[in-house]
Order: C-alpha cells, then structure tokens, then sequence
C-alpha cells in the first residue's frame, strides 16, 4: 500500500502503529531517502516531549533483560513506552541476528509496548545511522519514554551520547576491578550506573568498586548513583525508575541541554548529508569545485585539495 | 530480471525476516540452523522464540515491519494455525509482508497453503539454498510493494 509522506506523517502524530513502523523502515533505507526525510521534516515540530533513556555496556551484562522489566514498569505507571534495540550486523555479510526481542517479548505483547530492533549496519558507534530517526518518529507518536539499547558496545561506542537524556551504563560481577572503573570512556557517559546480577558472587564488590572511582571523580550538581539489579527477583528497579526520572528532569529542566542536543543533532544530520553529497560526486562535478586538471599537473597532493574543497563549503573552522 | 536477484533493492537495508513457530512446538534446532543460514545470506533475522501466539507473530511482523514471515511447524497443526496468521494479516489489511511455510508438511496440504498466499511450504531435507533463493523472491515483491515501486 503506497503512502505519501504526509499521510504517514499523519499516521505518526495519531499514533498509528503501522505508520510509525513503515516510516521507521524507510528512514532505514537510501532507497526511500527522500519520503523518509520529508516525514521527518514533517513531524519534527511534533517531537521533544520523550524522555529519552540510553541503555549501554557491554554484551551479555543483561541490557536487554533489564529493558523488558524495565518498560513493563514504566508502561505499569501509566506512561507510553517505546523501545529501540541496535544489534551487530556482520562485517562480511552484512546479515544480523537480531536478538533483543526475544529477552522482553512476553512483556512487549501484554503491555503494549512498541519495540524495534535495527542492525548497526556496519554504523561503529554503537547506533545505526538511522537510531535518531527512528528515536524522532517514536516521539512525534506520543511515546513519553523511549529507550534505545546500544549494541553491546566496546569502550569507545560513545554516540549515544547525543542523543540520549539520560544514559545508564549497565555492568555486571567479573568484569573488572576498580583499575576498569577509571578507565575513559564508556565509564564517563553514565548518568547511572546499573551492576546487574546482583546474586552472584563479586556483585557488592563491583558495586562498591564503581562507587569508589565515582569519589575520585568531581561530579556536577547530579550525583551519578549506582543500582544494583537482580533482574530474576526484580530487586533494586523501583530505585532503577527513580533514579531515571530524577535525572530526565534534571537533564530537561535546562535549555542549554536542548541547545547541546539540537547541535548534536544538526552534526549528525549534516554527516550524513555531506557523506551523500560526495559519494554523489563524479569527476565532472568534482571539477565544478576544483581544477582537476592543473591539480594534477602540479602534483597537489589530495589533502590539500581536499581541504581547499571543504573550505570553500563549510568556511574556515578548524 | 530473474526473481530474487534485484540485489540493489536490498543494499543499504537487507531483507528482513521473522522466523516463527507459532503454536504448540518446542523442536526448534530447525530455526537455529535457518537464522544461522539467512544471517549468512546477508538478511536480517528475528526469531520469535518458543510458543508465540498467531496474535503475537502478526504483532511482531508490524512491529518490525519485516519483509517476510517464516513460518514451521512440526506439529501437523499447519492448516490451522498457519492459516490463523494468514487471517490475522489480511484482517489488518497487509498486503506489504511475505508470508512462506514449511516443516513436516504432507504433499496434499500444500496447494491449501499456496492457496492462503503462503508460499515454498519445504519439508526435511531441503537444500539450503532452495529456503533462501524462495525467501529472496518474495522478499523482492514485499519490498517492491512497501517502497511503492511495484
């Protein structure tokens, strides 16, 4: 059945289902690039009302176990709840198995709970390339809470940082002491830290250990707390769900927050756009900037043309 | 063009496909190897683990909005629960996603599936490659349809 942008749009804002899936699904794909950008112009007005939580760590620590009680609770005290799980998607095949779902999918279908799962897409930061996207359809929708599971993410998979609210670093026993614990990184984006598996052995330690590295470190007005889980028991979420809505009204109480975010927003919308422009690029067009042929007569190396390129687009910034 | 084999379709976004064994049927070595095998052929694939519901299956295909729907069952119950899905999809007025079959299937139900739209209905000792050249070419129409360029 083939929609305009509009009409899917305006499935969005009413809250349709099956709108917001076909949109998430060709903002997914270059193939429907423009549909997919005119819906989101579309709807953007519409957006800024979900709290956006990040959940991260690394694989197996139980991100997605703790997502399934998680949105169930939320849904529970009577908020609309969407979630947005990225899996791997293999370097050689480009095929993924998309896992998330079945850790939470007794809760998804009782509770009413949207969930997505989108492969990374070869995409290294721990998001694929359309997460921001698919995060803004969600919210134009209604969803109050919208929570994005990273690819169970290395040291360095940081770009979830711009976009979510608030970011829970999910960890568990056995991972590391505290020499881990001060490592950069992943460990300075938390805005809560999860020790998950509380029943095993070495669990009080881990927690003490992050709390002790937290010392060390001068905090700002928002003291980073550490939960413990026991995702079986379901001990330790109603603190999880407090301390979540603390820190979404924290973040949200200040403007200079939604600045940050919107400047992380235009960067990431402007990487893809020029990625689209040069790989747009043909040599005859490429000529229109610079003179190919002189450069190669003068040997000019490519770096510098380069940057004579994007100068003459973006301005002189460093 | 042959069938299944418009790969520019799918480059920047594989085929994406739910595999399912709705109803009462825990056998589910069969599924592990297929996902293994789709994951291989470049799709991505979601599993819709143990005992869901016809209820649960549709949900999840809209939901993701996947491109085709892999059902199994071992159980001899393929007429009627298949057919649930069948009903459920058309209910809902979707005409964008997939549906394909297959388990232990008597040669004499498979015209009746063909028949509910759900399509290749292989049996035990199937090549590999026959399930994924099947699952491209109906991957292509569901595709096709949701882009509107069918």
């Amino acid at each position: 059945m083939k929609q305009t942008a509009e009409e899917i749009a305006d499935g969005i804002r009413a809250g349709n289902i099956r709108s917001i899936s076909r949109a998430i699904t060709l903002v997914e794909d270059n193939n429907s690039l423009i549909t997919g950008r005119e819906i989101i112009k579309s709807i953007y007005k519409s957006t800024g009302n979900a709290g956006i939580i990040g959940i991260t760590g690394p694989p197996g620590v139980g991100k997605s176990t703790i997502i399934g009680n998680l949105s169930s609770m939320i849904r529970a005290s009577g908020k609309k709840v969407a979630v947005i799980a990225i899996d791997a998607s293999s370097p050689f095949t480009n095929g993924s198995f998309l896992g998330n779902r079945i850790r939470m999918q007794d809760k998804l279908y009782r509770d009413g709970i949207y969930m997505r799962s989108l492969s990374s897409r070869g995409s290294s930061g721990g998001l694929s390339r359309s997460t921001w996207d698919a995060v803004r359809i969600l919210d134009a929708a209604g969803y109050e809470r919208i929570i994005v599971e990273t690819v169970g993410a290395g040291q360095a998979d940081l770009d979830i940082l711009g976009m979510a609210h608030t970011i829970a670093v999910a960890l568990a026993p056995g991972l590391g002491d505290e020499i881990q614990a001060i490592k950069a990184g992943l460990m300075e984006i938390a805005s809560i830290f999860i020790i998950n598996k509380m029943d095993r052995d070495g669990a009080f330690m881990a927690m003490k250990d992050i709390e002790d590295s937290l010392a060390l470190t001068p905090q700002n007005e928002w003291k980073i707390p550490v939960v413990g889980l026991n995702s079986i028991t379901l001990e330790g979420y109603e603190e999880l769900m407090a301390a979540i809505e603390n820190h979404l009204s924290y973040v949200r109480k200040s403007a200079l927050n939604a600045k940050k975010r919107f400047f992380h927003e235009v960067k990431a919308a402007l990487m893809a756009e020029s990625e689209l422009r040069i790989n747009a690029l043909t040599e005859k067009s490429m000529s229109g900037l610079t003179d190919l042929e002189s450069d190669v007569r003068n040997k000019v190396d490519p770096y510098t043309v380069a940057e004579e390129i994007s100068k003459s687009v973006l301005g002189d910034i460093a | 063009m042959a069938a299944g084999k418009n790969l520019s379709l799918f480059r920047d976004k594989p085929v994406k496909v739910l595999l399912a064994k709705p109803g009462i049927d825990g056998h589910d070595r069969g599924m592990f190897v297929l996902a293994k095998a789709f994951r291989d052929a470049g799709m991505d694939v979601l599993y819709a683990g143990l005992l869901p519901t016809p209820e649960e299956v549709v949900d999840t295909a809209i939901n993701e909005d996947v491109d085709v729907i892999a059902l199994s069952l071992l159980n001899g119950a393929h007429l009627v629960v298949f057919k649930k899905v069948a009903d459920l999809m058309k209910k809902r007025g979707i005409d964008d996603i997939a549906i394909v079959g297959g388990g232990t299937i008597p040669d004499a139900d498979r015209p009746k599936l063909e028949k509910l739209g759900i399509t290749g209905n292989y049996g035990p000792g199937t090549p590999l490659k026959t399930i994924i050249d099947h699952i491209m070419m109906r991957a292509e129409e569901a595709r096709s349809r949701k882009l509107g360029i069918a």
